[in-house]
C-alpha cells in the first residue's frame, strides 16, 4: 500500500474542522524520507495534506496516539492503529496558492500526507515580495524565512506576548529593526512607548529618543519629552493636577475660569481651524494654568482691609517680609501669596477678614494646594513647564502643537521612542492616555492629508501592557477605541506583555496576530487560547516548552500559524534588558563583566552616589565624564 | 572621553581623564563602564600590562567604584 513515500494513513473520521487519522502501520521507525531529508512522522504542530481533486487541504497534528482513537472504536481496537487528530486550516490548489478557510471537507479514507520542506515553501513563500518581512526561519527548516504581511500586522494590531525571559524585548526590537528598514519602507512610522527605557540602546541610529529629564550632554541624542497640559482634555488635566474635586460647584468653576481664558486666548492669538464659537473646554489652545491658579488661590484664600474703599481684591492684605515688602508670591513660579492673620478688633491694628463668602470662587482649597505644589516641583515640569510650549499669562506660546507632533511622528527617522522611565507612578497612566489620545485625534482628523493615518499608517508599541491597560484608567479607554477603530485610520498597535491575562480582554482579543513567546503559566496560555482567531488549542499547548526566542506566531499577517525562531538582532542593537549575571560563567580574566557575585567589591563602598542617583531620579550620576 | 583601542580577549578600548581620575573601559560586547577616582599610575600600569584584561581584574575591579555608562 504504501509506494508514495509522503503517505502518512488515511481520514476515518470527520466533524466539523477536526480530524481523525489512522496511521499506517509499516513505518515502525516513525522516520519518512522525501527527497532524502529525513521527516519524523506524526509531531504535534507540523502539518499534513490532504488530496482532494484538484486542491489541497491543509491541517496541522495536534494530537497523537492512543487517546486520538474516535471514542467509539476505543474499545475495539485499543492498540490496533495509531491515530493522530488534526485541525484543517486551509486549502491549497496544485499550482501552490495557499488561503486560510476550507470550502470542503475530506471523506472517508482520503489519503493523508506528509508537508515536506518543498510544500511548506509554496506556503509560507514569497519572499520576494516586499510587503511581507522577514522575522527570522521556521523553527526545523532553516531555508524558509519567516514572514509576515505588513499590511495585516500594522492594521489588525497584534501582541507580543512571553514569560520574563522568553526574549520578549528581542523579538520586539527584532520586528522593529525590520519594520524600519530604509530601503524598503522609506515612511515607516512607528511610536514606542518605553517604560523601562530598554529600546534606546537597541535602536538608537533610526530612533528619535524623548525623554523626562533627557540626558543633556554632547553626545547624547536624547530629547526632552514635553506634554503640554493645554492639550490635555478638562478630564484629564483635573486628573494630573487638581485632583478629584469634593464638589460638583467647584468643578463647575474651575471649568468655567478655563474656558475664558481659553477665549481670551484664542482672542488675541488666533488660530487657524477654530474661533470662539466652536471652541470647547477640551480644545487645545494654549492658556496660562500658574494664573488661573494664583487667581483662583487669591480669591478663594484671600484676606482684605475692610475699613478700607475700593473692592475688596484692592484692598488685600498681603503679609510683610523683613524688609516690609507685601508676600505677593509669584504665579509663574506657583508660589502663593501669603496673607495677614485674621484681626477683629480694630483695637489690635487694622482689621483684616476674609474675603465675603459670596466672592469666594471655591469651597474647599485643597485642590489649590496640590496643584500648587506640582507646579513648584520640577518633577512635573515637563507637563506644566512644557519648554517653549509653555503660555504666557495672555495665552502666547513660543511653538504650537504642530512642531510638537512633527517632533514625534513626523521626524526624519522611521522610530519615535518615547522612554516614559522618568514619569511618576502616580500619573503614569494618565500620561500615556493624553500620549495616545493626542496623536489619535491628530491622525484621525487628518485623514485624507499626506500626513494622516490614513495616508501614512501609525504603529504603536506599547511595552510593558499590563501596568495601563489592566483596570480603569484614561490608557485603557483610549486603547479599546484605538483597537476598535483604529484600523479604519491606519493606527495600528502591537501590544507588549508578560502578563496577557491581566490585560483586558477586549483589547487582547481585537489582535489579529500573536507571537506567542514561552508562556508557562496557564491562566495566560487560556487567555491567548480563546484569543486566538485559528482553531488552534492543540498549538498553544506547545507555549510551556518553547526555547528563548521561539515564538508561534498565530493570526492574519501570517498564511499558516508557524513556530519561528527569531531573527535576533547583532548584539550591539538588543534592548537593555538582559538579565543580571549574577555569577559570570567565564573567569574574571576574561569576563565582561565588572559585577555580579563572583567579583570582589570595593573596600569602601559608596552609597552617597546610589542616593543621588534616588534623588535624582536618574541613573547617570553627576560623576560620570562626558 | 577618547578611548584607545587595544587588543585584549575582553577589553575593546580604553580611556583616561587625568582631571577627574577617571578610566573609562569599554568591553567587546560594546557597555562602557567608567571607574572613578583611579590613580594615573594605574591606567599606565593597564596599558603597559601584557595582559590588559588580566590587570583589570587583579588591580581594579574590586578596588574602584565604578558605573556603567
Amino acid at each position: 500500500m504504501k509506494n508514495n513515500s509522503t503517505y502518512l494513513g488515511s481520514v476515518q473520521d470527520v466533524s466539523g474542522t477536526t480530524i481523525r487519522i489512522a496511521m499506517v502501520n509499516d513505518s515502525l521507525s516513525g522516520l519518512t524520507y522525501v527527497e532524502g531529508e529525513g521527516y519524523k512522522i506524526g509531531q504535534i504542530g507540523s502539518f499534513v495534506k490532504i488530496p482532494i481533486g484538484y486542491s489541497f487541504l491543509f491541517g496541522i497534528i495536534t494530537q497523537v496516539g492512543a487517546s486520538a482513537v474516535p471514542e467509539n472504536q476505543s474499545d475495539s481496537q485499543p492498540y490496533g492503529n495509531r491515530w493522530m487528530t488534526v485541525q484543517l486550516i486551509g486549502e491549497g490548489s496544485k499550482s501552490g496558492e495557499f488561503q486560510r478557510g476550507v470550502s470542503q471537507y475530506p471523506t472517508i479514507n482520503d489519503e493523508v500526507h506528509l508537508v515536506a520542506e518543498i510544500d511548506l515553501k509554496r506556503i509560507y513563500g514569497q519572499p520576494d515580495k516586499p510587503y511581507f518581512v522577514n522575522v527570522g526561519h521556521i523553527a526545523g527548516a532553516e531555508s524558509i524565512p519567516a514572514l509576515i504581511d505588513v499590511n495585516r500586522l500594522v492594521t489588525r494590531h497584534s501582541a507580543v506576548v512571553g514569560t520574563t525571559g522568553s526574549g520578549k524585548s528581542t523579538t520586539v526590537a527584532s520586528l522593529l529593526n525590520a519594520l524600519s528598514d530604509q530601503k524598503k519602507y522609506p515612511s515607516s512610522r512607528i511610536l514606542v512607548f518605553d517604560l523601562h527605557g530598554e529600546y534606546a540602546q537597541a535602536l538608537k541610529d533610526k530612533a528619535t529618543i524623548f525623554k523626562v529629564n533627557a540626558d543633556k550632554s554632547k553626545d547624547s541624542t536624547e530629547k526632552e519629552l514635553y506634554i503640554p497640559f493645554w492639550a490635555l482634555n478638562f478630564e484629564e488635566l483635573c486628573d494630573i493636577s487638581f485632583g478629584s474635586f469634593g464638589n460638583d460647584r467647584d468643578k463647575n468653576v474651575v471649568l468655567e475660569r478655563i474656558l475664558q481664558e481659553k477665549i481670551k486666548s484664542i482672542t488675541n492669538y488666533p488660530k487657524k481651524g477654530i474661533d470662539i464659537d466652536d471652541l470647547n473646554i477640551d480644545s487645545p489652545i494654549p492658556f496660562s494654568l500658574n494664573h488661573l491658579w494664583y487667581n483662583l488661590y487669591t480669591q478663594t484664600l484671600g484676606k482684605f482691609y475692610p475699613d478700607r474703599n475700593g473692592t475688596t481684591l484692592d484692598n488685600l492684605a498681603y503679609e510683610t517680609d523683613a524688609e516690609g515688602n507685601e508676600i505677593k508670591g509669584d504665579a509663574t513660579k506657583g508660589i502663593p501669596p501669603i496673607f495677614k492673620k485674621i484681626n477683629t478688633s480694630k483695637a489690635n491694628g487694622e482689621r483684616v477678614q476674609y474675603l465675603p463668602n459670596s466672592d469666594v470662587p471655591l469651597n474647599n482649597s485643597q485642590q489649590l494646594q496640590s496643584l500648587g505644589s506640582k507646579l513648584r516641583v520640577p518633577r512635573f515640569d515637563f507637563i506644566f513647564k512644557p519648554g517653549e510650549w509653555t503660555p504666557n499669562e495672555d495665552g502666547s506660546t513660543k511653538k504650537d502643537l504642530d512642531t510638537l507632533m512633527k517632533d514625534w511622528i513626523g521626524s526624519d527617522k522611521p522610530i519615535t521612542i518615547l522612554d516614559l522611565s522618568g514619569v511618576p507612578i502616580s500619573i503614569l497612566n494618565t500620561i500615556i492616555g493624553v500620549l495616545l489620545r493626542i496623536v489619535y485625534e491628530g491622525l484621525f482628523w487628518a485623514r485624507n492629508l499626506s500626513q494622516g493615518g490614513k495616508e501614512r499608517p501609525l504603529l504603536l508599541v506599547m511595552e510593558e501592557a499590563h501596568n495601563y491597560l489592566n483596570f480603569d484608567g484614561s490608557a485603557l479607554s483610549i486603547v479599546q477605541k484605538i483597537v476598535k477603530e483604529g484600523r479604519k485610520y491606519g493606527i495600528g498597535t502591537m501590544i507588549v506583555s508578560q502578563r496577557p491575562s491581566e490585560i483586558n480582554s477586549t483589547i487582547l482579543s481585537q489582535c489579529g496576530t500573536f507571537f506567542a513567546l514561552r508562556l508557562a503559566n496557564s491562566s495566560d496560555r487560556s487567555h491567548i487560547t480563546s484569543a486566538v482567531t485559528d482553531n488552534l488549542e492543540g498549538l498553544t499547548s506547545m507555549l510551556p516548552i518553547l526555547k528563548t526566542g521561539e515564538a508561534i506566531i498565530l493570526g492574519e499577517s501570517v498564511k499558516l500559524p508557524m513556530r519561528t525562531i527569531i531573527k535576533a538582532p547583532p548584539k550591539d542593537k538588543r534592548p537593555d534588558s538582559q538579565d543580571p549575571i549574577v555569577f559570570d560563567e567565564v573567569d574574571t580574566e576574561n569576563s565582561l563583566l565588572p559585577g555580579g557575585w563572583g567579583n570582589i567589591m570595593e573596600k569602601d563602598p559608596n552609597y552617597e552616589e546610589l542616593i543621588e542617583a534616588w534623588r535624582a531620579q536618574n541613573p547617570r550620576i553627576k560623576r560620570i565624564i562626558k | 572621553m577618547n578611548r584607545n583601542p587595544v587588543t585584549s580577549s575582553n577589553i575593546a578600548s580604553i580611556g583616561y581623564d587625568e582631571a577627574s581620575a577617571t578610566l573609562e573601559i569599554e568591553f567587546l560586547n560594546g557597555s562602557i563602564y567608567q571607574y572613578f577616582d583611579v590613580p594615573q599610575r594605574e591606567y599606565e600600569g593597564l596599558m603597559s600590562a601584557s595582559s590588559h584584561g588580566s590587570y583589570l581584574a587583579h588591580n581594579i575591579k574590586g578596588r574602584y567604584r565604578y558605573s556603567k555608562v
